[in-house]
């Protein structure tokens, strides 16, 4: 178990900050992960398929070292990591001090069910007379005021949504666990004091608040205000301004004599506000502006009522805080002109909504039906940039993901009506930018038959009252359509959080132009408060996988924050726990029930249960607790558990996922491997909806207990064996990405073994001398470099290549060739490959026939070296997705638009008669780069549309270069004779191939480095303990190459920080006898865990990487692979257990 | 507009306003929302997005040989919608104006438009009889007003036109605003 000094609180649970945290949690510091909505999981909680296995995977995020420590389920239903405290319906309120040392308040919403006592039977919904829309369908089906927010969470609590509640109290009465409660005794004792001359406001505001629960008095001048005062203590005094005899200032000066303590809020008409304002300069709390409505008054004070409370509010210390606020989509019904007629025109929904109606948890069961009139859908339009690359609705950028998701929605429509669906795409580019996006486009395309429309659509018309939405488009050449659509989608486009100004203000980040976190230089973590990181879409615009790797990155700078600060990894004191060795006892089962209060006797037979189990093989005792979900029962538990010397423990209650934290802490304190105990659910069987008679109850929980004792009885008793580790790391690769990555591991205090084949550190930076944001790149080079060279745990070897490496993870052995010819045998516990990637050369477009065709690369060193001078050239034409974006480099290399539009806006500025032309075939400007695209535009540069199969025609005639393009426009050719003609090779792979034979990880098609999981486990490879970042595995920017060396060193760290590492307790083994070394499970195993030592001729399986899936369990032909708590005998006892009734 | 300010326009104004109109529309990405909005993009010879392009190429002059600005009925949709937020309607009016300057105008839309302008000037408000009757008398053309008469029926059995001229109510007050006009046009 680790525990480490030092906390960090991680502001939003949406996919990155549950990222974060699991990141902060696994070094084994403690995380306090909040969000102000009632369920974990951000905007994903919605999505039920994810690009670009349109399934999801979420688990795969769960800790691969040291799992136990995080109960292993289903990561959208709930997270539960022994480190981490989650506090859902919590804001942020305030936050002081200094990196290192934040004191954060924190407000939870008072919560009217108590979790604690909500076993989610589902009866106060049932009861609940109000219904509202649904926004976890996103408002296409209705719920109720008591809900459960996402109804496959885990535990499931249903919550009260206090904004469309009536009040009745309704589910408070059916309750059967008095979970619910309304704390009408509270507002009872808040006395609030209304004070105006008029009589319709006093009665008014009393009727109002009354109402709401509160003790309400009135005084109907000064005087009588100041009486009422000077008798009795009030809690709260609405006071108007504007009254006869004495003004409400007065009385508040003078009340403020009398009771200096009492919040007084002034009432005001318009023509007093500055006198409103006056008073809350001598101590007024607010002002409230006249005339009042109740639907704004009363929440008004009910928030004044909480604050004043301060309900649920508390202070902490952490080290350090990541702020993954996440993003709200663009509301198309909201300011502006709606020209879709969102929300006006049926049928037009947003792509929210639209992955709500293919998702099988949805409201229409994943049918593919209109939410209008429940008809087929058969013709769909999705439209791209809405509320994106407008400038009318405030968004010079491009929201990034859009294009991505809408195609993965085509696709899924295409599917899940096996291509019945008529599926279009009208956009404006279609930004493929990430790995294996353009082929996901192409087969969307070609294989599927999802029309891809170039060109913007304005409007959504509907031709006829109660007909179908109608889109008018004028295709590329100029001719008008008309088309009729069954459903049209819009890809909403993002906007900052909602509330984003005021949590800047708070935490003293600065936000840029649009309101998203502005980061720093070079960085995807670091914002302008130092020990305030961001994390995923709050700094814009991001897919799950980059969100993922940018929380990585923000829980390094954390994590590396908290270390300089004191609170130490490597100072980490290790207690091991020694769990007694009980394998030659025999199986000793005790079972413990918990009776949940009287309320299961009364369902069930207690007795006859109690009587039966204890009948079972191997049961010694049955014991019956009262609540164990409470202290006082845990500890009952734990003193029967510690006199009877049981070696196994069957707990009988409710919600067996939250007792894994539960059932650590109990095996440490009494020495027995928590492997040894489980939970079953006796609770649900009784809710009261099921209307289960006595004896089917006490049937079913017979049958959970039975199949709980099977699996028990036969549990292998045997400890996991920790591995020990080698706290050294191995980096490969002397680029920006190597580099950064050996810095933050280093910085922890562990040795890292860099290995650079040049002479010289930089890589690919060496030759960047411009960014597009204007930052300085060499200087960034020059600032890492002396970082390297001067950290004494930094073992720097150039010139030198890997000739071999072997091992697993926490252990491997590689040898390397040094400069002198010499060679080395390193041995380290983790590798990081950050190789790099380079130009691509290219034959096309004549290159290598004239000097005046150079690559953007060649082009922009040129610039730096002054052999090209812009002042001498008339025209430059660039050509874009040179060989890429089409078989067999069938990618996008991300960073060549941006190169063009760097370095068109360079030969603008330095020469503005200078003619630029760009050939394209889409601009990738994705997010904020897009400002940059327009910025290129208005400077003049010309960009001309191609198509592939009409590429750009270049002739090279006595060194003279001319072009001939085809405008799809005009649909005419423009003839272009530029000075210089410079051709966007793009990223190609550079050496992977024999990188991936030495280390046994794989490569892609394309040469580049293949991950775990493109979405989940970006910077792994499926051999745990190897990790890559930079160009080696797609290509990507800079910035975006930094942010991907921090994860990777994040990710090293959390195998680096413990001296040993304990398997999990499921895991695979091998009964080699029975094995007939047929190799299958090697190929079955996802993790790679598996491999066959030839020395000794068995199936070798590797403890810390197999994560227990069972796949090699199924392939093996002989049963010669099995999963431990898992085996044969233990499973048929457990389908014994469950048939025992029935033979 | 008489001879002697045209050449005045020609010489250094035509200039002027092609830059300014190249400015404007630099931004331009091609998305083709103006023209899927523009409601008379079917009438049009080039697509106003066509147009745009052109501009951007330098095409002027067949842009002015075409017919597509003349027939912009201002209703401003496409400045609206641009998703770039370009002055698209007055670019088409600094168009039409770049038209006069050149002397393009000779084409039927632009005496149109020099009548309509010249009624109003000289009344204050258009009368319809009177500038159908000015323009036939410009164009020159016999079987022009056959072309109109059906459309002129309808319009007269409906009630839209009286053959009856209104009074002159307006007789002479416009001129100062007139003047003021082109000033600024031989100015800017």
């Amino acid at each position: 178990m680790r525990k480490k000094i030092g906390s960090a609180l991680v502001v939003g649970a949406g996919i990155s900050g549950i990222r974060s945290a699991l990141d902060l949690a696994e070094l084994g510091y403690q995380v306090k992960l909040i969000d102000r909505a009632p369920n974990l999981g951000g905007t994903l909680a919605q999505l039920d398929y994810q690009f670009p296995t349109d399934h999801c995977g979420m688990c795969k995020m769960l800790p691969l070292v040291e799992r136990d420590s995080a109960s292993q389920f289903c990561l959208r239903k709930g997270l539960f990591h022994e480190n981490i405290d989650i506090m859902l319906n919590t804001e942020l309120v305030q936050m002081e001090g200094e990196p290192g040392k934040f004191e954060v308040t924190l407000r939870q919403r008072p919560a009217v069910v108590d979790p604690e006592l909500c076993i989610g039977c589902g009866e106060c919904s049932r009861v609940c007379p109000v219904e509202v829309a649904d926004e976890f369908n996103a408002g296409l089906a209705k719920r109720k005021a008591v809900y459960l927010p996402v109804p496959h969470n885990i535990p499931n609590n249903y919550v009260v949504d206090l904004d469309s509640c009536t009040l009745c109290g309704e589910c408070e009465k059916i309750c059967p666990t008095g979970a619910i409660d309304f704390r009408w005794e509270a507002r009872r004792q808040f006395r609030i004091l209304v004070v105006d001359d008029e009589l319709i406001v006093r009665d008014s505001l009393k009727d109002w608040l009354i109402e709401e629960g509160f003790d309400v008095e009135t005084a109907e001048s000064g005087p009588d205000a100041l009486d009422k005062i000077a008798k009795q203590a009030y809690h709260l005094m609405l006071l108007d301004i504007k009254m006869p005899e004495m003004d409400g200032v007065e009385v508040l000066k003078r009340s403020k004599d009398m009771r200096p303590d009492l919040p007084v809020v002034m009432m005001t008409a318009y023509a007093t506000v500055e006198t409103a304002v006056e008073a809350m300069k001598i101590g007024a709390l607010d002002y409230l502006m006249k005339p009042f409505d109740p639907d704004t008054l009363v929440p008004l004070v009910i928030k004044l009522y909480e604050n004043l409370e301060r309900a649920g509010e508390f202070t902490m210390e952490v080290g350090a805080v990541i702020l993954a606020a996440g993003f709200d989509s663009f509301d198309p019904a909201g300011k502006g002109s709606n020209t879709y007629g969102y929300g006006e025109i049926p049928n037009v929904v947003t792509s929210i909504e639209f992955e709500r109606i293919v998702s099988g948890t949805g409201p229409y069961h994943g049918k593919l039906v209109r939410p209008s009139d429940g008809k087929e859908i058969r013709k769909v339009a999705w439209l791209q940039c809405v509320g994106s690359r407008d400038m009318h609705a405030d968004a010079d950028y491009c929201s990034s993901v859009c294009c991505m998701f809408s195609v993965k929605e085509a696709l899924l429509a295409k599917e899940r009506s096996n291509g019945q669906v008529e599926a279009t795409i009208f956009y404006m580019d279609m930004r493929t930018f990430g790995k294996d996006f353009q082929r996901y486009r192409d087969k969307a395309e070609k294989e599927y038959g999802v029309s891809f429309q170039r060109g913007r659509v304005h409007s959504v018309e509907l031709k006829q009252l109660g007909g179908d939405p109608t889109i008018v488009y004028m295709d590329i050449d100029g001719t008008a359509h008309e088309e009729v659509f069954d459903l049209v989608v819009l890809a909403a486009g993002q906007r900052p959080p909602a509330g984003s100004d005021l949590l800047a203000e708070m935490t003293g980040v600065d936000l840029n132009q649009w309101g998203f976190c502005q980061l720093q230089p070079f960085s995807l973590s670091c914002t302008s408060r130092d020990g305030v990181y961001a994390a995923g879409s709050f700094s814009g615009l991001r897919d799950i996988s980059e969100s993922v790797i940018q929380a990585s990155s923000a829980s390094l700078q954390a994590s590396r924050l908290i270390h300089s600060k004191g609170g130490g990894l490597a100072e980490a004191s290790e207690s091991e726990v020694a769990f007694r060795d009980v394998s030659r006892e025999p199986p000793q089962v005790m079972v413990a029930l918990c009776t949940c209060g009287d309320s299961l006797a009364q369902a069930a037979h207690l007795d006859e249960v109690e009587a039966f189990v204890s009948d079972l093989d191997y049961v010694s005792q049955v014991h019956r607790f009262e609540s164990i979900c409470t202290q006082e029962g845990w500890s009952q538990l734990e003193e029967a558990m510690e006199e009877n010397g049981a070696n196994r423990l069957l707990i009988g209650a409710c919600m067996p996922y939250v007792y894994t934290r539960k059932l650590r802490d109990l095996g440490a304190k009494i020495g027995l491997n928590p492997a040894l105990m489980e939970v079953v659910d006796i609770r649900t069987s009784v809710f009261p909806g099921n209307n289960f008679s006595q004896e089917q109850a006490s049937r079913e929980i017979r049958l959970a207990l039975a199949m709980g004792v099977g699996k028990l009885k036969g549990m292998d008793p045997s400890l996991s064996a920790a591995t020990p580790i080698v706290q050294k790391a191995l980096v490969v690769g002397g680029g920006i990405a190597g580099m950064t990555s050996a810095l933050g591991i280093a910085e922890h205090g562990f040795e890292v073994f860099l290995v650079e084949k040049a002479e010289e550190l930089g890589g690919n930076l060496r030759r960047l001398y411009r960014t597009l944001e204007g930052n300085p790149p060499q200087e960034l080079l020059e600032q890492t470099i002396s970082k390297i060279q001067k950290h004494p745990k930094i073992h720097l070897y150039t010139n030198a290549k890997v000739l071999h490496s072997h091992g697993r993870v926490g252990c491997f052995i590689t040898t390397i060739e040094k400069e002198d010819g010499s060679g080395e045998t390193l041995e380290h516990g983790v590798t990081i490959l950050a190789t790099g990637g380079k130009e691509a050369t290219t034959e096309s477009y004549g290159y290598g026939q004239s000097e005046s065709i150079v690559t953007q690369h060649q082009l922009e060193e040129q610039l730096h070296s002054g052999q090209i001078n812009p002042a001498e050239l008339g025209a430059v034409v660039m050509i874009q997705c040179v060989d890429s974006r089409e078989e067999p480099r069938n990618y996008c290399s991300r960073i060549c638009c941006s190169s063009a539009l760097k370095n068109s806006l360079y030969l603008k500025e330095q020469n503005p008669e200078m003619n630029v032309y760009i050939l394209y075939r889409d601009i990738m400007a994705y997010g904020f780069m897009e400002t940059y695209y327009t910025q290129a535009r208005q400077a003049g540069v010309i960009f001309i549309q191609y198509d592939v199969d009409k590429k750009p025609k270049v002739t090279v005639e006595n060194g003279g270069v001319s072009t001939v393009v085809t405008d799809p426009i005009l649909g005419r050719e423009v003839m272009l004779e530029p000075d210089l003609l410079v051709l966007s090779t793009g990223v190609a792979a550079d050496g992977q191939g024999q990188l991936a034979e030495i280390f046994g990880v794989e490569t892609n098609q394309d040469g580049f480095f293949q991950e775990a999981e493109y979405k989940w486990r970006p910077v792994d490879f499926l051999q745990e303990g190897i990790f890559t970042c930079g160009m080696c595995h797609s290509p990507r920017n800079i910035t975006e190459s930094i942010a991907m060396a921090e994860a990777t060193a994040q990710r090293a760290l959390r195998i680096l920080a413990t001296m040993r590492v304990t398997a999990g307790s499921i895991v695979a083994e091998v009964r080699h006898v029975l094995c007939s070394l047929c190799e299958k499970c090697i190929e079955a195993c996802p993790y790679g865990a598996r491999w066959r030592d030839d020395d000794e001729g068995k199936i070798m399986v590797d403890e810390l990487s197999c994560q227990g899936c069972g796949s090699c369990a199924a392939v093996c032909p002989n049963s010669a692979s099995v999963l431990r708590g898992y085996r044969d005998q233990q499973i048929f006892s457990v389908i014994e257990g469950a048939l025992e009734e029935i033979f | 507009m008489s001879e002697e300010k045209r050449e005045i326009a020609e010489g250094h104004t035509a200039e002027d306003l092609m830059a300014s109109i190249r400015e404007n529309i630099r931004a331009c990405m091609q998305c083709g929302t103006c023209t899927g909005s523009c409601g008379s993009a079917f009438a049009m010879d080039l697509t106003p997005r066509q147009m745009w392009r052109m501009i951007q190429l330098g095409l002027v002059d067949e842009i002015l040989a075409s017919r597509t600005f003349s027939l912009c009925s201002s209703c401003y949709y496409c400045t609206l919608r641009c998703p770039r937020g370009l002055p698209l309607t007055e670019t088409i009016h600094a168009l039409k104006q770049l038209a006069v300057a050149k002397g393009l105008a000779e084409k039927k839309g632009a005496r149109f438009y020099q009548t309509f302008l010249e009624t109003v000037r000289r009344y204050g408000r258009v009368r319809e009889m009177e500038l159908m009757a000015r323009y036939f008398l410009i164009m020159k053309s016999p079987v022009l007003p056959l072309r109109f008469t059906p459309l002129g029926m309808r319009l007269m059995m409906k009630g839209k036109v009286s053959p009856e001229m209104p009074k002159f109510f307006g007789s002479g007050k416009l001129d100062a605003i007139f003047r003021k006009v082109k000033e600024l046009e031989a100015r800017s």
